[in-house]
């Protein structure tokens, strides 16, 4: 009776799930995504770079320090081509496709990635505890646009004093 | 027999010792769970810590911290989808899909019961045959530490997101990056274009915290507005059946683990990923898919990392040679306490030898018990919502991040990746891969130079080793039956298709 129940469980969860898209596993789609074709332009050009900057290591013998270096290189290389004309075989991105910019960068991944980088830069001047209480608190004030602003205050300066208390005095880990 | 019986009481029968277990099963929990602070990074503090410490009472507490730092690592990886350590990358892949649909506490339920039988399995295998299985794996060669990265590198198949080619790109690039820094052997710089932070390498820990860790959180404000998943707490705690219907792959896993672990240089990370490999090519009717919320997907990790605590122990107990980097700190230790590690440690100190069993016994029935505690106020930070709990996940990156080696320029790495990790999902390139290049990269680079260099750099010698010694034959036959096993004709033949 139990293992029944888990198993209805296990149907009702499966379903779900079924309507969240999980963007780590790849899908094929008839259309290719805006930039879908430049990802595999810029891995071919690390690959490309990759083996070009092993020229330079020591070679010669199987057992060199740029055996593994160009091999990997040639492989992304390959790959890259692959995904390339595999990319271009696709329908063009569809009308409705948001342009680029828009698909790589929605507003609050800019807005987190801009306040990420300035916490960044913060950090070694204004220290840990200034920092990320201010990202803390910009951070969640911006995601609840806005609305509760107190609260967003008050849970910031409580994970924050958490946060120091276990790491800095319990684990005795330095913090930037 | 007797003797080694009273060895093994003496923790039981000191309270103090008893406590300090339960202590360090506590405070590795949330070590392991939080991204960067590593079960290493622990055990060097207390070595610091201990120092004036009766050895009993330091190793006990150490014991304690790598038990329950190993199983910390999951508790993150099932709900946030950020492994807090390396040995819980493959925990992920299953886990989180699981929470995602409101079973984070019975996910972590069974990964609580099924790693307390996992490394109860690694001790009685310590207990029993340790000086068999530690005098085995010193016949290991460099050439099979290299079949053995490869065997990992065929992971891709399974962690690759379903496209292998963008996953062999995505391991490719993983390899790349870890050439950068030193070359180990030789001094020769490679990829560091005169860069001084670049000499030291890239931390596949920063690379994973990014790769995981900010990807994760910019790929969830994508979607702002959708609600934190609702979790089923009813039933935390599997029941026999279902412990006992994953009882065969449960063993088969610590096995793999106790072995992997005892392999010098090798530790849970690569034991939890072939275990989790070996799950997913050998279960025909998995609970639901492969990374998509599968108990075996949980299970054999798990399983596999924990069952690599008792099999870490085997070379250093008996021969003085560290099987991973928590029980190279524990040698450390032992010597900072007078004592020799090497073959006639257990000779001279039997007591010690069954007092580290002893404690680790105690640390697992204290991650029975701590760990099914924590179930529930674990499962509860996922219903958080993720305006709240994303930006402290970034804070705790950021905590982890720094405390590797202090720097802040790996806080930068770690942005850097986490934006490479957010293109890359976007895309259909799972991370997975390029942090497994990362951590195999070094093994695969200096085995094969290693092994080629013993044949003189001659082409025929190399590969006739692979034929001529007995483990080698075996391991190269493995990744043969490996690839096999990825063609439609096996799939069909066992009915897996």
């Amino acid at each position: 009776m139990e293992e029944s129940k888990e198993i209805l469980a296990e149907g009702n969860a499966a379903e779900g799930a079924a309507s969240l898209k999980d963007l780590s596993t790849f899908v094929p789609e008839a259309h290719r995504k805006p930039g879908e074709l430049g990802i595999a332009a810029i891995t071919f050009l690390i690959g490309a770079l990759g083996y070009y900057f092993a020229l330079d290591m020591t070679s010669g013998e199987y057992s060199s320090p740029s055996v593994f270096p160009k091999l990997a290189s040639t492989v992304i290389m390959l790959c890259s081509a692959v995904n390339f004309f595999r990319a271009v075989k696709r329908e063009k991105p569809e009308a409705t496709a948001p342009s680029l910019a828009r698909f790589l960068f929605p507003g609050d991944v800019v807005v987190v990635l801009c306040f990420l980088v300035v916490y960044c830069i913060a950090l070694p001047k204004l220290h840990f505890v200034v920092s990320s209480f201010a990202f803390l608190a910009l951070g969640m004030i911006y995601l609840q646009r806005g609305k509760h602003i107190v609260r967003a205050l008050l849970v910031s300066a409580a994970s924050l004093a958490v946060l120091v208390a276990v790491f800095r005095y319990l684990f005795l880990v330095i913090l930037p | 027999m007797a003797q080694n019986l009273q060895y093994f009481l003496i923790p039981f029968l000191q309270p103090e010792m008893m406590l300090l277990i339960w202590i360090g099963v506590f405070a590795g929990i949330w070590v392991g769970a939080i991204p960067g602070l590593s079960v290493t990074m622990a055990a060097s503090l207390l070595i610091s810590f201990t120092f004036s410490w009766d050895i009993n009472s330091a190793l006990a507490l150490i014991c304690g911290v790598f038990v329950g730092g190993v199983y910390g690592g999951a508790i993150t990886a099932i709900l946030i989808n950020i492994p807090g350590a390396p040995a819980a990358i493959a925990t992920a892949m299953d886990g989180y899909p699981l929470a995602q649909m409101g079973e984070a506490g019975k996910a972590i339920g069974l990964c609580t019961t099924v790693s307390v039988f996992a490394s109860f399995v690694g001790i009685v295998v310590l207990a029993v045959a340790a000086p068999v299985i530690a005098n085995f794996s010193l016949k290991f060669a460099p050439r099979d530490f290299f079949l053995l990265a490869v065997m990992g590198l065929l992971l891709i198949g399974s962690i690759g997101g379903g496209d292998p080619i963008k996953g062999i790109t995505a391991g490719a690039v993983g390899v790349l990056l870890s050439m950068v820094g030193m070359d180990p052997s030789t001094g020769e710089l490679r990829y560091t274009f005169g860069n001084l932070y670049l000499m030291a390498g890239i931390s596949f820990v920063t690379a994973m915290i990014g790769l995981f860790g900010v990807s994760e959180a910019l790929t969830q404000f994508r979607s702002s507005g959708m609600k934190s998943p609702k979790q089923n707490l009813d039933r935390i705690i599997p029941s026999w059946a279902t412990f006992l219907k994953y009882l065969p792959l449960s063993l088969r896993s610590a096995l793999l683990g106790v072995f992997i672990g005892a392999l010098p240089g090798t530790g849970g990370d690569v034991a939890a990923l072939l275990a989790y490999d070996q799950a997913k090519r050998s279960t025909k009717h998995p609970s639901r898919p492969f990374g998509k919320g599968a108990l075996e997907g949980i299970i054999a990790p798990e399983t596999a990392n924990k069952g690599a605590i008792g099999g870490a122990f085997i070379p250093m107990l008996t021969l003085g040679i560290p099987g991973d980097a928590v029980t190279a700190i524990i040698i450390g230790a032992l010597f900072i306490h007078g004592l020799k590690p090497g073959p006639m440690l257990m000779i001279e100190t039997p007591h010690l030898f069954w007092m580290i069993v002893s404690c680790l016994s105690i640390a697992s029935v204290a991650l029975m018990v701590l760990g099914l505690i924590s179930v529930k106020p674990f499962a509860k930070i996922i219903e958080i919502p993720k305006e709240i709990v994303m930006p402290v996940v970034i804070i705790l990156s950021v905590i982890g991040t720094y405390a590797i080696q202090n720097s802040v320029v790996d806080i930068f790495y770690m942005i850097g990746f986490g934006i490479i990790g957010y293109f890359l999902r976007l895309y259909g390139y799972a991370t997975g891969p390029m942090v497994l290049g990362l951590i195999l990269g070094p093994m695969l680079d200096a085995n094969y130079r290693r092994t080629m260099q013993g044949a003189e750099n001659q082409i025929l010698p190399f590969l006739q080793g692979f034929v001529t010694s007995p483990i080698s034959l075996f391991l190269t036959l493995s990744i043969v039956f490996l690839l096999f096993s990825q063609t439609a004709t096996y799939r069909r033949w066992r009915g897996l298709e």
